[in-house]
């Protein structure tokens, strides 16, 4: 067997992990572990209406940030 | 008895009769109506169907007016304003108790104009709230969240507390990445083994390296980078700490392993370097971990602080800031207030509970002329009094500055692996120094003379030493868990192991709290129902006592007319005519009955008519395991005290039940404290153990602080340990615990010093090959956990 190959195989084994690894510590630094009751009730908490009160509390949140810049126009 | 029927907002079972009925829903109090109704109007009533069978606090209605929330001075203190304009506040939320409760707390908010984010944390119920200030108030907020049955005050998150939530996170992110590569070079170190026993060509094993090579740079670098930290600190101070030896080791031996890699010769050491920093890095990660913030504390002392009060000026009623009120001030508190200020009181009359200083529930009576102290709480009194003292003398903010000092101050009894680190470290680099010379005089060759010094150092690295403390208090803190002792920070363990002086508090700690009825003299028959419904209409602790004391199933609840409660007297009522009085001695003779008192214990007497029926004398027993626990505590070699804040009387009799000699009594919470900070002097290590806010400068100012289970929520947070149990047995078991843990700590350090004792020579005289390196490395890993777990030994539960 080629040593090309070993090195290959290790490489390649070492970055799909470091994807895993990567990914891990996004979530640790957004914070999705903080609360761990919170994480897992989550499943339950997850409904249509859910999704729409994100939704609709993103857009109140832009609107006022709208109206915020309308005052104070920096 | 009637059906009982479940109440439709807190799920509470009460009897049908008793409860308001409204379009086929029944509730037990307006507050639960209120709050249902609101939910419906709100289309939240889907909180309902998550709620499942949970049972729910009925919401109080009594708060202190929420306008106070908008004055500047909270604003200034609480909220902050983030980049955006949007105003910030964190508060601790009371009542939450089940997901279902957060969901319910952050819809209702988001659905209110103005909120912009609400986060809740349900493991510890502190929510953050960003709102646009434009829009909506803070008190608005609030009175949202008080009006769904909840109560929130708000905390400062200050740096503290933000502080270590990012150190452990720090911690999490470098402790992925050093066990992600530590697990992978294990698979590719099996390969090397094998290759070493059965040969392996050059060009593999080279490719290896190259492998171990990138994986162990970011581990040195990332994971390890606390250790160059805490190097750089330790050279700043001029120490040598274990830092400066896990830094240099792994260093050395990584810039080794790189030389040995591109020069194709010898074997490489990567793994140690990432073996090492792995773990030591979790040892140091389980330290942090139990490390509380002094932040948390305070936040719960904030609640007792006041930061506004009433003030009469010029014939009205103003709200001030309490820093702003000035001596001679007339200030008006009402039921339910909490004073903020020292005082005299200059008009009206009623009960305060002083527990918050003294320990003891029992309600005081003030009138004029009454000295009036700050962090009471007015029971039924609607008084005016006159400031004596301004805010910042006053004996409340006093406590909280005193509290702040002694937690910072917190004596620290430095821990016996810091020290022996500390020796060993500088041992191990003068060794591998002496090596490098004495081989380099000796063969002249700088390379083999360089090798050997640093497997001197590679061998000696701390892992079975960075290990022998934090595993065996791991051991000692899960067996006290299960016995419900929590430890709050592993270090105190071996602290507690070292005390040598018990001081105890007697409300609350060794007596139950609460007077029970130790005597009852019945001097006629009469009906004992008439007795129980005159005691029901009081909350005074010794109503309650006798309540309990007499209760029955047979037993009716008669109406009663034209009741009365006598502040520090008793009850009175009307009944078919005749009066009822419920009381001690003084309302006996008021309402014209003679009595002859000559007990030491509380009394109460009841008359009906003009005629003493009955008497029952009540005292605050010691807990049942009291006094075979402090037998088995001195036997340990461990001297007790009780601290007192009540009176030589009764402090002499409880100690005598309990077996104890020693005793101080009539103990304010500042002489407490004065008195363990004289133990200190001493030169002793002091437990306290307590309950009650009167408790919390004596035990932050001790050594360890015990807390019962169901002691105020400050005491708790101030304490090292908690009782969750509420026994005296556990007390004993955790002196018990912990002594066996110190045990095995010294036993491993024990262990470690050997092994190093009989590697190291090996090594300085260059007879050690990269194998048995790796076995006796994690040979005396293994001996070390192997050991800490027979801490478990004799705890079969």
């Amino acid at each position: 067997m080629d040593s090309w190959v070993i090195g290959m195989m290790l490489g390649v084994s070492v970055f799909l992990g470091s994807i895993a690894v990567v990914a891990l510590m996004w979530a640790i630094k957004k914070g999705q572990f903080d609360d761990q009751e919170k994480f897992l009730n989550s499943a339950l908490f997850d409904d249509v209406d859910e999704l729409n009160d994100a939704a609709r509390v993103e857009k109140k949140k832009k609107k006022a940030i709208d109206k915020k810049k309308e005052y104070r126009p920096e | 008895m009637s059906e009982k029927v479940k109440c439709d907002h807190c799920h509470l079972e009460f009897s049908k009769d008793v409860m308001i009925e409204d379009d086929g829903h029944y509730f037990c109090c307006n507050g639960c109506q209120g709050v249902f109704h609101l939910l419906s109007d709100q289309g939240l009533d889907g909180f309902y169907k998550k709620l499942g069978d949970e049972k729910l606090a009925p919401p109080s209605q009594q708060y202190e007016d929420s306008a106070n929330f908008n004055a500047p001075a909270f604003y200034e203190r609480f909220v902050s304003v983030n980049k955006d304009g949007f105003s910030e506040v964190s508060l601790i939320i009371e009542g939450i108790h089940c997901s279902a409760c957060v969901w319910l707390n952050e819809k209702a908010l988001l659905n209110m104009d103005g909120v912009i984010a609400t986060n809740i944390n349900y493991t510890n119920n502190k929510a953050k709230i960003v709102w646009d200030d434009d829009v909506v108030k803070l008190s608005e907020i609030i009175d949202m969240i008080r009006a769904i049955g909840y109560n929130a005050y708000p905390y400062d998150a200050s740096l503290q507390e933000e502080k270590a939530n990012k150190e452990r996170k720090d911690y999490y992110l470098r402790i992925a990445v050093a066990i992600f590569a530590t697990m992978n070079m294990m698979t590719i170190m099996v390969a090397q083994y094998a290759g070493y026993f059965t040969g392996i060509s050059a060009e593999v094993k080279h490719i290896l390296n190259l492998g171990e090579w990138a994986l162990s740079t970011p581990v040195l670098f990332y994971s390890g980078w606390p250790f160059f930290k805490g190097m750089y600190y330790g050279i700043k101070t001029k120490t040598v700490n274990m830092d400066t030896l896990v830094t240099t080791g792994s260093l050395l031996t990584y810039i080794y392993s790189i030389y040995i890699t591109l020069t194709r010769s010898g074997e490489a050491y990567f793994d140690s370097v990432t073996m090492i920093v792995s773990f030591v890095l979790v040892g140091k990660f389980l330290e942090a971990l139990s490390k509380k913030s002094i932040a948390d504390t305070l936040d719960i002392m904030g609640q007792h602080l006041v930061s506004d009060v009433k003030v009469v000026e010029n014939e009205m009623v103003v709200t001030k800031s309490v820093n702003d009120v000035v001596v001679g001030d007339i200030v008006v508190v009402s039921i339910g207030d909490r004073v903020a200020l020292d005082g005299e009181v200059s008009e009206g009359s009623g009960n305060f509970d002083e527990s918050s200083l003294t320990g003891e529930s029992e309600p005081i009576f003030k009138q004029k002329g009454d000295a009036i102290i700050s962090g009471t709480v007015s029971i039924d009194a609607d008084i005016k009094y006159r400031v004596t003292k301004d805010y910042a003398h006053s004996t409340m903010s006093n406590i909280v500055s005193l509290l702040e000092n002694a937690m910072n101050n917190k004596p620290r009894i430095q821990q016996i692996a810091n020290k022996l680190s500390e020796y060993f470290s500088s041992t191990i680099l003068l060794l591998s120094f002496f090596t490098f010379i004495g081989w380099y005089l000796y063969s002249s060759n700088f390379e083999q003379s360089f090798m050997v010094a640093i497997s001197v150092i590679v061998i000696a690295c701390p892992c079975a030493l960075a290990l022998a403390t934090p595993v065996a208090t791991l051991v000692g803190l899960s067996i006290a868990s299960k016995r419900g002792i929590l430890f709050k920070e592993a270090a105190q363990l071996e602290t507690m192991a070292k005390a040598n002086v018990l001081t105890l508090d007697k409300t609350g700690t060794i007596t139950q709290g609460r007077p029970e009825v130790v005597d009852a003299v019945l001097l006629q028959e009469f009906d004992t129902s008439m007795l129980y419904s005159l005691v029901l209409n009081s909350k005074h602790p010794i109503a309650k006592a006798v309540a309990n004391a007499i209760y029955d199933e047979k037993l009716f609840c008669y109406e009663l007319e034209s009741l009365k409660n006598i502040p520090s007297q008793g009850i009175t009522a009307m009944y078919n005519g005749k009066m009822l009085a419920g009381g001690n001695a003084k309302l006996m003779r008021t309402i014209g009955v003679e009595v002859t008192s000559c007990s030491q214990n509380s009394e109460f007497y009841f008359a009906y008519g003009g005629e003493l029926l009955a008497k029952y004398e009540l005292f605050d027993m010691p807990r049942e395991d009291a006094k075979t626990s402090i037998a088995k505590i001195k036997k340990m070699g461990i001297e007790v005290v009780m601290l007192t804040g009540d009176h030589e009387r009764s402090a002499q009799k409880v100690a005598e039940m309990v077996g104890i000699e020693k005793y101080a009594f009539e103990l304010t919470p500042e002489t407490k404290a004065s008195y363990i900070d004289k133990l200190h002097e001493e030169a002793k290590t002091v437990v306290m153990a307590g309950d009650g806010v009167n408790d919390i400068l004596a035990l932050a100012s001790s050594d360890i602080a015990i807390a019962m289970g169901n002691g105020s929520d400050i005491a708790i947070e101030v304490s090292d340990v908690v009782l969750l149990n509420d026994t005296f047995s556990s007390l004993y078991d955790s002196f018990k615990i912990s002594r066996r843990t110190f045990t095995m700590i010294k036993e491993n350090l024990g262990l470690s010093l050997v092994y190093n004792g009989i590697t190291i020579p090996l090594a300085m005289a260059g007879y050690v090959i990269p194998l048995v390196a790796a076995i006796s490395m994690s040979i005396s890993s293994l001996l070390v956990v192997g050991n800490s777990m027979r801490i478990k030994l004799g705890y079969k539960d």
